[in-house]
């Protein structure tokens, strides 16, 4: 009997390491779970035996985490919902304890955790050349991880071994410099430009992130690397994606076909480097698409028009990003406020919805709505999910757009390989996509830093970049650019500038005390 | 010397008594009486012969002549008086530890369908909190404070020297719902380390031992016992009825939320609760098949609604219990087969909530409602509006929700005594725990959804889980001289298997996975040993020793060795006291003891385990999706929670024992205290895993005092009073833990486990208040004067657990009337009050294009929105101390009602009053988060029962 003490899982669904890395068949079930991670939250779906425990677990996604920190903290979004830690992002007052701040801490770290255990697993596989691929691809997304990582929150653990031991602090350039060298080792590892799957990276994912990594160089590690950010974008730009144009919905842009439901089908996959998957019925969570669409829907919408069975009345933007748009306004209201747009990238609600924002806790009409996002493809018809909950739109994280946008502010900054009148045409490009014809392109005379900033406002608002560009800019913090509730008061106010980091969890810090809270938390 | 032979009978029925043991005093010569009582034993004339027999008095006589015939009664307070212990039994004189026996003339009556609920109030420092009013709802039994942060503090129970898996059952309310309370004859709860020792590694929270009624009696006899309940819900949560709430619609709408307003005035928590009706039918026989086999049967039938509309109990258990005695007694065999079916409809208790929240301006039915007239809140697609409550009527009319249960226990125990070595007995426990719920969840498609493509859903279930017994073990017992030695040493083996299996139509409908399989299995191993030493009655010493190993443990952590060790002084044997008049009884106990626990850890957590998604949860590359693999977060270093506890106690009877009690002290010392904390996620593949982390400390003091004031031939009057101090504080934990789920926002929790703290504290803001008392939304205390209001700002205040529990019960027999009363207090407990805090905010009342109802708690506060400070304000930490008249039992017995056949009714009161400060609808609530929770019914009982 005393044998019978060594039980071993019965359950279908548990598996051991040697099951899964088994064969390279196998093996992609836990590549899988790497773009997963990011995508999805637990193994159930939508909610059930989550990844990260201690916070809800549709808030706990990735990119839903990624607009909380770089979309809600800015002049792009305001939410009305009293859960704990939300609050305090836009009104720039989180602290080490915050849920948001953590929970992204633990989602990266557990992603690099994953990665780690994946390449170490996978080299006993190694000599079958799509594994090889695989291996490039977890190291793609580990780097990618530690690119937020260092975003973020600064001065984090560099770990690439799995070990139960309290890892050291590394410094912010330390890190740089691993992702920096991991992504140029694996540029030639990965597959060709657009040979792989959808849903899975190529080389062009790995030139992409360094050239928006060298674009953040100088403020993450105090060297300028603008020549190599323009080098890398302009191996992105000479590769095969390519910027949507089919507006196959015909209403006059092939803009927002970025956003819709068939948008790995419709001609917009050509433009994403790397995207989050999701589908209404086999990737289900309440993060994601699922999230952007419904949180964004109430007051006078109608959530059929978006493909959804209800909206959850939480997110807003503030006058400070429609303003961004005043220069295309075509229509007012009688208190003199934009209504319609030639920029078509505008997408906002105005009925029903007051201009400025009096109240942000539960109410819903202060402060425009955005319709960006939406669950219905070209023909109008609804996502997969019949039931209206679960969203199948995928989510760009690096598109071909911000790549220009990269390349145009590289040169800007005087980075050398590229010159302005390229910039501009990449810049009009974008824009007569917007605009649905020449009406809005601009010459290389308009193009500033200050214009392309306001740029990718335009372009690439609720896509999860705001907060980084605004503190490459050093705007997210200071007093020379406010916002509606910047720092908690109506009219904006500076905040402390080392609010331009997160802080590391806390509860980390007072288990490991190899690590150094970051300055001011 | 000459033969002497005879018979053995019982006085009050004349049968003959197998058994007895018949000695020669002063010398080692013995025997056993046979099936008819027949002995035969050789002794001189004027030799004393001592004759004994478990639960009767002994008798002695003198030799004189060849037979000797010898009647013997049965000693009531003997029988009393010996008390349950692992794996044997201890005459309650002998005990060392904090052990509490209730008989069954002790229970508590009334309409008491679990087991937990015939010992309510009546031991110190138990704490039995149901978890609602629900029919046959799960009661908690917590000993002496909580005794864990991640693991279970629910006590070891053990039914017949069976201990039961308590991970639970699916589809059942409560784990001893498979038990009669009718088939129980006592209930002893073991406290103290020192007496729990002995079942080692899941004792660390108490054990509860109960003990069926066995065969007895040569003749036949019958009992038919029946009642019929009648419950009544007796309050509902204050809420705005539609006249209040259609002004403030009017006072604070915009035109259209005024336009939404409806003309009708529902009171919707009437509209989902009833009176109900429940019965219950009880019949046992006892007696003895052959003159050597004592048996007892029973059949219980028990029927009950509940008051949420569509919530029904009702169940059929069937035991028998067979007891031969072979071999001239040296062979005893007992057999224990137990079963039970349960059919469960589970009301819909989202009805709970959505009745506090739904528009009592509207009615119940609106003939333009595509939900079968139900009124709903549509959108503009025709469907239910995804932030509305649906409408509470329809809720509990178009979900259907039920379950089957079957459960088998059964055990056979065989007794040897040597024959050739009669000190020592073998003793074989084979034991089987099998139980097997089916269920089924309907909602019809006629219920109001959001679901655009909805059709109505249905999902079904089995579990299965199978436990395994064996244990063998040895007694031996000797007496020397003044000395009386038993030791006891054995073996035990405990397996437990689950299997569950649901199905999901919705599931299969989208095309996923639609049958799920979840399945696991762990062992217990253990060998045990204890030696009881007793000298001249007056020295009591008791050791134990337990090793366990679990398979939830590593291989290299997994064994844990349990030692304990009491003493015990019977003073009042001593030759000071010996021929005191007034001290009947004074005994002096102290003891030591470790135990261990990993009850509710999960299994395999030490191996590299990876999970695989569900077909919802598969990811796209290229045009497929594929199931991911997750590696599981590991911990290779868990190890036994282990549990120290001192105990000191006396227990004491002075006048011929009409005054008597006990009074303990205890301190508690819990170690490698398990939680689930904080791992760093670049250390693991999760960021909480199960660690042997901090330690706890319990302490507190209990009093049980028993007075008779009046015992007369007509008149018997006895009160029995329990208080029980107990104060539990984290003493180390490097981490703290957030926990405590609340309503309102999402994620927000209430509760902190912190160093320093009680368990389970409320973390809150100090609210700010006005001159006149109201609070000021949004102001808080700035406990770090930093001039921000933060999480650094909240603070520990109170937190759930009663410092004081008191019971005090009373019993006034006179003549054929009997009347019992049990009472009961908690002290120092306070609540959270979630369904004021989540539902009074006014913007609650015309957000998202609906109407919603607000708690009356809004005229107090005036809030206007949900924050998560609001929600965390100790505003809504509130006392919740109470005192409680449990029951009112008031009987007449027929003695004689038909020849040889005794008639007792009576009628009962549960749940009379309840006296406490607390706003909510019941103080007592388990966890002390108030949120939807069922309303416990008063209710009403009238019984008979019939002994023939």
């Amino acid at each position: 009997c005393q044998d019978d003490l060594d039980q071993t899982p019965i359950d279908p669904d548990s598996f051991t390491e040697q099951n899964v890395f088994a064969s390279p068949d196998e093996a992609k079930g836990a590549l899988a779970k790497l773009y997963a991670s990011l995508a999805l939250t637990g193994q159930e779906g939508p909610s059930g035996q989550a990844d990260i425990s201690g916070i809800d677990e549709g808030t706990s996604q990735f990119s839903r985490m990624l607009f909380s920190l770089n979309e809600l903290t800015t002049d792009n979004a305001v939410v009305g919902w009293g859960d704990p830690g939300l609050p305090n992002l836009h009104e720039m007052n989180w602290d080490a304890n915050n849920d948001f701040t953590t929970a992204m801490y633990y989602r990266l770290a557990q992603e690099v955790s994953f990665c780690n255990s994946f390449i170490e697993n996978a080299q006993s596989l190694a000599d079958d050349a799509e594994v090889g691929y695989y291996i490039a691809e977890a190291r793609f997304l580990r780097a990618f991880a530690y690119y937020n990582l260092i975003d973020l929150y600064g001065n984090v653990p560099l770990v690439t071994v799995v070990s139960t031991e309290l890892p050291e602090q590394s410094r912010r350039s330390e890190t740089f410099d691993f992702v920096e060298s991991e992504l140029l080792e694996i540029q030639d590892l990965l597959k060709d430009s657009q040979s792989n799957e959808y849903g899975r990276v190529d080389r062009v994912a790995a030139w992409a992130l360094l050239s928006k990594l060298y674009l953040n160089a100088k403020v993450w590690t105090d060297q300028d690397k603008y020549t190599d950010a323009v080098t890398y974008a302009n191996k992105v730009l000479g590769s095969s994606y390519s910027i949507n144009t089919n507006d196959t919905n015909g209403n006059g842009t092939a803009y927002d076909e970025l956003f819709l439901a068939d948008n790995d089908t419709n001609g917009a996959q050509n433009e994403f480097i790397f995207a989050l998957n999701f589908d209404g019925n086999q990737s289900r969570t309440y993060g994601g698409t699922t999230f952007l669409v419904h949180a964004a829907v109430g007051g006078t919408m109608e959530a059929s028009d978006f493909g959804v069975n209800g909206g959850w009345s939480g997110l807003r933007t503030t006058s400070a990003l429609v303003e961004k748009f005043d220069a295309s306004a075509t229509d007012f209201d009688s208190d003199g406020h934009p209504v319609q747009w030639a920029d078509m990238r505008a997408m906002f609600h105005a009925d029903g919805q007051n201009y400025d924002i009096n109240t942000i806790a539960n109410t819903f009409t202060d402060g425009y709505a955005v319709t960006k996002f939406k669950n219905v493809d070209a023909q109008g018809n609804a996502g997969s999910d019949a039931g209206g909950e679960f969203v199948d739109s995928d989510l760009p994280i690096i598109r071909l757009a911000d790549i220009y946008l990269v390349y145009a502010e590289a040169v800007l900054r005087g980075g050398s390989g590229g010159d302005i009148n390229t910039a501009a045409s990449y810049i009009n490009e974008l824009r007569q996509r917007a605009y649905g014809s020449t009406a809005g392109n601009i010459s290389a005379a308009d193009l500033t830093l200050n214009f392309v900033l306001d740029e990718r406002a335009r372009e690439l608002f609720w896509e999860g970049q705001r907060r980084t560009d605004l503190v490459r800019y050093g705007l997210f913090t200071s007093n020379s650019y406010v916002w509606p509730f910047k720092g908690g008061v109506k009219n904006g106010t500076a905040v402390d500038s080392y609010r331009d980091l997160f802080p590391l969890p806390a509860n980390i810090i007072s288990i490991n005390s190899n690590l150094t809270q970051n300055t001011g938390y | 010397q000459q033969k002497v032979s005879g018979t053995v009978t019982d006085a009050a029925s004349g049968i003959p008594i197998m058994g007895a043991n018949v000695i020669v005093k002063g010398s080692t010569i013995g025997t056993t009486t046979d099936f008819d009582g027949n002995y035969q034993i050789e002794a001189d004339n004027g030799a004393i012969l001592q004759f004994s027999y478990l639960g009767f008095e002994s008798v002695e006589m003198m030799v004189n002549g060849g037979t000797l015939n010898v009647v013997m009664s049965e000693d009531a307070q003997q029988l009393e008086e010996v008390v349950v212990i692992g794996y044997g039994t201890v005459k309650k004189k002998d005990a060392t530890g904090a052990v509490d026996m209730v008989s069954s003339e002790d229970f508590n009556q009334g309409p008491v369908l679990s087991a937990q609920q015939l010992i309510q109030g009546k031991v110190a420092g138990v704490s039995i909190t149901s978890g609602g009013g629900a029919p046959g709802e799960g009661q908690n039994i917590v000993i002496r404070g909580q005794g864990s942060l991640s693991l279970t503090s629910e006590p070891l129970y053990v039914v017949d020297g069976i201990p039961l898996d308590n991970e639970g059952v699916g589809g059942s309310r409560n784990p001893l719902n498979f038990i009669n309370p009718n088939d129980i004859e006592s209930m002893t709860v073991l406290k103290d380390a020192s007496s729990t020792a002995i079942y080692g590694a899941r004792a660390a929270n108490g054990v509860v031992m109960i003990t069926t009624k066995k065969g007895k009696g040569k003749e036949f006899r019958f009992n038919y016992s029946g009642s019929t309940t009648y419950y009544d819900p007796t309050d509902y949560v204050d809420v705005l009825d539609a006249d209040r709430y259609r002004n403030l619609v009017n006072q604070i709408g915009d035109e259209s939320a005024i336009d939404r307003l409806g003309n009708s005035n529902t009171d919707w928590q009437d509209e989902i609760y009833t009176q109900a009706v429940g019965f219950n039918h009880n019949f046992s026989t006892t007696g003895n098949i052959g003159g050597f086999i004592p048996v007892r049967a029973s059949l219980g039938y028990t029927d009950q609604n509940g008051i949420l509309k569509g919530d029904n109990f009702s169940r059929t258990t069937g035991a028998v219990n067979f007891r031969p005695n072979l071999l001239d007694g040296h062979l005893k065999i007992e057999l224990n087969g137990r079963g039970m079916y349960t059919e469960n409809s589970f009301a819909n208790r989202d009805a709970i909530g959505a009745s506090v929240d739904f528009d009592p301006t509207q009615s119940v039915y609106d003939m333009n409602s595509p939900f079968a007239n139900y009124y709903t809140w549509l959108n503009a697609d025709g469907v239910q509006n995804n932030l509305a409550p649906t409408n509470p009527v329809a809720l509990v009319n178009l979900k259907e929700d039920t379950a089957e249960v079957r459960r088998f226990i059964g055990n056979a125990k065989v007794d040897y005594r040597l024959h050739f070595f009669p000190d020592l007995i073998a003793t074989v426990n084979v034991g089987l725990d099998k139980s097997n719920s089916h269920g089924r969840t309907i909602v019809s498609e006629l219920m109001p959804s959001s679901q655009l493509d909805w059709n109505g859903s249905l999902s079904n279930y089995t579990n299965e889980s199978t436990s395994k017994l064996f244990d063998a073990y040895a007694t031996y017992m000797k007496e020397f001289g003044k000395s009386n030695l038993t030791a006891v040493a054995g073996y035990s083996y405990q397996s437990f298997e689950n299997d569950n299996f649901k199905y999901d139509s919705e599931a299969e409908e989208d095309g996923n996975d639609f049958e799920f399989i979840d399945k696991w299995k762990s062992v217990l191993l253990s060998y045990f040993g204890r030696v009881n030493y007793n000298f001249d009655d007056k020295y009591l010493l008791t050791a134990t020793l337990r090793a366990d190993a679990s398979s939830k443990l590593n291989p290299d952590d997994r064994w844990g060795y349990f030692p304990s060790f009491a003493f015990a002084w019977n003073m009042n044997n001593e030759s000071f006291l010996k021929d005191s008049n007034t001290i009947d009884n004074l005994k002096l106990r102290l003891g030591y003891g470790e135990i261990g626990n990993v009850n509710g850890l999960g299994d395999y957590n030490f191996l590299t385990r990876y999970n695989g998604s569900q077909s919802t949860a598969n990811y796209q590359l290229g045009t497929g999706f594929y199931q991911t693999y997750r590696p599981e977060a590991f911990n290779g270093n868990l190890k036994w929670e282990v549990g120290k506890t001192f105990n000191a106690g006396v227990d004491f009877g002075i006048f011929d024992s009409r005054i008597s009690g006990s009074l303990n002290v205890y301190y508690k010392n819990t170690e490698d205290l398990i939680s689930k904390v904080t791992v760093d996620p670049f250390t693991n593949f999760s960021n909480t895993i199960d660690k042997n982390i901090g330690d706890m400390v319990n302490k507190g003091v209990e009093m049980e005092l028993n007075l008779v004031p009046v015992t007369t031939e007509d008149l018997h009057w006895s009160i029995g009073y329990n208080i029980s101090f107990n104060d539990n504080e984290i003493t180390n934990l490097p981490d703290q833990v957030e926990v405590g789920d609340i309503n309102g926002g999402t994620g927000n929790k209430i509760q902190l486990h912190k160093e320093g703290y009680a368990p389970y504290s409320y973390w809150v803001y100090k609210q700010v208040y006005d001159q006149q008392g109201r609070p000021i939304e949004g102001a808080y205390v700035d406990r770090n004067g930093d001039n921000k209001i933060n999480n650094e700002d909240r603070y520990l205040y109170q937190d759930p657990y009663a410092d004081i529990i008191m019971g005090l019960n009373t019993n006034l027999n006179y003549k054929n009337w009997d009347l019992a009363i049990v009472t009961r207090a908690n002290l120092g407990n306070y609540a959270y009050n979630n369904m004021a805090s989540s539902k009074s905010y006014e913007v609650r009342a015309t957000e998202n294009n609906i109407l919603t109802n607000l708690h009356s708690d809004y005229f107090n506060t005036g809030f206007k929105s949900i924050t998560e400070s609001n929600l965390a304000s100790d505003y809504y930490i509130q006392d919740a101390s109470f005192f409680k008249v449990d029951n009112i039992t008031l009987g007449y017995t027929l003695p004689e009602f038909a020849g040889n056949t005794s008639l007792r009714v009576y009628g009962s009161v549960q749940n009379l009053l309840t006296l406490t400060d607390y706003d909510g609808l019941d103080p007592e609530i388990k966890g002390g988060i108030d949120n939807n929770f069922y309303p416990r019914p008063r209710s009403f009982v009238f019984g008979v029962n019939l002994d023939f």
